[in-house]
């Protein structure tokens, strides 16, 4: 019984932390160009929950094609963000800009009650479900994961075989010497800021997929902690070491929930969300530079 | 220098004599209710429905009622309230500012019972009346708080009625799980609920909390799963609510009966699950339109009934929030707290704290959200909760007890 609760958690953990990694990859591009540790990453997934839910409830369309509309919206939020206050901000103290995207986080989440009140929403996209030996699994599940695997695969093609993705990893390797190639890295900073935010705003339509409810203004909070200790896990500026992280972040959240819950008179919940904090701990006492940091 | 001294001693005296009643007694004016609202943060949507609710009664009292009856003189309530955002140390330093630099003449305190108990020190320091209309947990009333009174029911009691409900359908049936949130007001309601289903016969096969701010709780229901109980009781407050009921319809757990307190009571949480997931789920309440509180019930009660009818409140309700909407349970006790406050003032013909606090312990009266009476900690004993269920096309019907009842309760619950 034990086994096969495990297999099951482990089953919809590596679900989950595939979204989640996907979530985080945003957080750690912004981070590895242009420095900016992002305060309000929260905020911009639960804007894309609320493109999800609304495109769904609204007009009737499904998330998958929410999700190619989000990532616009993100890219058009990007833009805007970083022409109207991160530009000025790109080489400014850390806390300035600490303040400024916790700002921006604030200034969503009001805009986003202003518009759609302080209700939790949601929205059933019935697609039923796969029954296995160990457990069952929504089909919506599976759909956001492979959506974060694809989103993943083709950001990495994007990084490794286009030019302007070689131009993103000069500037994460060091943007003085870029400029000196002729890179234009304040475009490039424009651009990485625009795509993180937007892979933020798409995944949090992945995320609804997998969790279609309790989407309100204010879900964002929880979402920037994960992210943080995932992005930090992974390697602050290497997304790809965020999507990896996530997946195991996602594994243990899920896991070690059965493991914990053998032990008698513990709240095995409580100890698991801690667990990966302690995961975390003992990493950057070893690895500071997180697992796929340099 | 003697003289000088005594001069300056005489003018402190003076000034603390015309400033103690002023801070004590108020402005003689008007009667200002202080509130550290939560418009915004997790619990914007309660905070929203509470400000509606009390402006509704307020509205009443000073335009139907004439105003509060205080030295013989009728004068109007009003109403001062901050956005604590949902945190503590909002609620915290506006209650300060409320009585310090606003000199409200009462607090209302804010939603859930972690703000409410976070506010309770600073009012008492202050000898202020603080009347809780959205802490329902038992532990605020363990603290030896003076100035504190409950409108909202105790947490211990909430699952009472779901559980002698079900009791009453179907005797045989056993196995209860208990799955809730990590928070004060959820282990005192799931408390309550544990230690009556044991004198009911029931046995506890699951008992697990999960933390606050969840956003999966697969890993905890997979495991609830494997006790396979008949029913589940649960839950923590709104988003945890959606979240519980849509994985357990995702791991396909099906149960005769599911109860799940807060967020199953609000439309949004039927909408959300798209209608079908939300049937046959129960939820407490402490109030649902539909109830038929009346001044006549009162009479035959022997109760003082004050207040608007049910429909008039929900009337003003409306106009207060500037939207069609039919207030919840938690605009519901928070205009009835106002009336509690009204009645308590004209009882004690004063706005005095102590005098005021003196006359809320002695009041008992009935309103449209039923009936109100403390106990000697100030927790609230004369208010009786209902259960409410959703049934087919949206059906809001309050299923227990049987007196209240507005339709026959689906039983067992549909399957997901």
């Amino acid at each position: 019984m034990i086994l096969e609760l495990l297999g099951g958690n482990l089953a919809h953990g590596l679900l989950l932390g595939g979204v989640y990694g996907l979530a985080t990859m945003g957080l750690s591009l912004i981070f590895g160009v242009i420095n900016v540790v992002n305060v309000g990453h929260g905020q911009f997934i639960m804007v894309g929950a609320f493109v999800a839910q609304t495109m769904f409830t609204a007009l009737g369309l499904s998330p998958l094609i929410a999700i190619p509309a989000a990532f616009v919206i993100g890219m058009a939020l990007g833009f805007f963000f970083f022409y109207t206050v991160i530009r000025r901000l790109v080489e400014a103290p850390e806390l300035t800009t600490l303040l400024a995207t916790f700002a921006i986080g604030i200034l969503l989440e009001e805009i986003a009650k202003l518009i759609f009140g302080a209700d939790f929403r949601g929205y059933n996209w019935g697609l039923g479900k796969i029954e296995l030996a160990i457990t069952t699994i929504p089909l919506s599940k599976i759909y956001a994961f492979v959506g974060s695997i694809v989103i993943a695969l083709f950001l990495y093609l994007w990084f490794s075989k286009t030019r302007l993705g070689t131009a993103v990893r000069a500037v994460i390797e060091d943007s003085e010497g870029a400029r000196v190639c002729g890179v234009n890295v304040d475009w490039i900073y424009a651009l990485s800021f625009a795509i993180g935010i937007g892979l933020t705003v798409m995944s949090g339509v992945l995320l609804t997929m997998f969790i279609p409810v309790g989407i309100n203004p204010y879900m964002g909070g929880t979402y920037t902690l994960k992210a943080f200790v995932i992005a930090v896990l992974g390697g602050l500026s290497s997304p790809y070491g965020a999507f990896f992280a996530g997946l195991i972040f996602g594994l243990i959240e899920n896991g070690a929930y059965v493991l914990f819950a053998q032990i008698p008179g513990v709240a095995p919940f409580s100890l698991t969300v801690s667990l990966a904090f302690w995961m975390l701990f003992f990493l950057l006492l070893l690895k500071p530079t997180g697992l796929l940091g340099k | 220098m003697k003289s000088r001294s005594c001069m300056a001693v005489a003018g402190f005296v003076v000034t603390l004599a015309f400033l103690f009643p002023m801070y004590a007694f108020g402005a003689k004016d008007k009667v200002v209710i202080g509130h550290p609202a939560c418009l915004s943060g997790k619990y914007a949507k309660a905070g929203e429905q509470a400000v509606g609710g009390i402006k509704a009664c307020i509205d009443w009292v000073n335009n139907v009622h004439g105003g509060v009856t205080v030295d013989g003189k009728k004068v109007p309530l009003d109403y001062k309230y901050y956005d604590c955002e949902s945190k503590k140390e909002g609620v915290t330093s506006f209650i300060e500012r409320l009585i310090t630099v606003n000199k409200v003449n009462v607090v209302f305190s804010a939603y859930s019972s972690g703000l409410t108990l976070a506010g309770a020190p600073v009012a008492e320091r202050y000898g202020m009346v603080y009347m809780d209309h959205g802490g329902a947990s038992d532990r605020i009333f363990q603290q030896g708080f003076k100035y504190i009174v409950q409108t909202i029911g105790p947490g211990s009691k909430y699952h009472e009625g779901t559980l002698d409900m079900i009791h009453h359908i179907d005797p045989k049936v056993k196995k209860v799980a208990l799955a809730y949130e990590d928070s004060e007001f959820a282990r005192m309601t799931m408390g309550g609920a544990e230690k009556h289903a044991k004198a009911l016969g029931f046995e506890v096969v699951f008992k697990r909390t999960y933390p606050k701010g969840v956003t999966d709780l697969t890993p905890l229901l997979s495991d609830l799963k494997t006790k396979k109980p008949d029913i589940v009781i649960g839950g923590g407050h709104y988003e945890d609510g959606q979240l519980f009921t849509r994985q357990m319809s995702d791991l396909g757990i099906q149960v005769k009966a599911l109860s799940l307190v807060a967020s199953v009571t609000l439309p949004s949480y039927y909408e959300a699950l798209g209608g079908r997931l939300a049937e046959g789920v129960m939820g407490p309440s402490h109030w649902e339109y539909g109830v038929t509180y009346s001044a006549a019930g009162a009479k035959k009660e022997g109760l003082d009934w004050i207040g608007p009818s049910q429909d008039e409140f929900v009337a003003l309700f409306k106009k207060a929030v500037g939207k069609d909407m039919i207030p919840e349970y938690h605009a519901a006790e928070a205009g009835a707290q106002v009336l509690a406050y009204v009645k308590a003032v004209e009882m004690a013909d004063s706005i005095g704290q102590d005098k005021v606090r003196a006359a809320l312990g002695k009041l008992k009266f009935m309103s449209f959200y039923g009936g109100w009476d403390v106990d000697d900690t100030g927790m609230q004993i004369g208010h009786s909760m209902i259960d409410m269920q959703w049934q087919e096309d949206g059906k809001r019907v309050i299923v227990w007890p049987p007196e209240a009842a507005t339709g026959k309760p689906i039983y067992p619950k549909p399957a997901f």
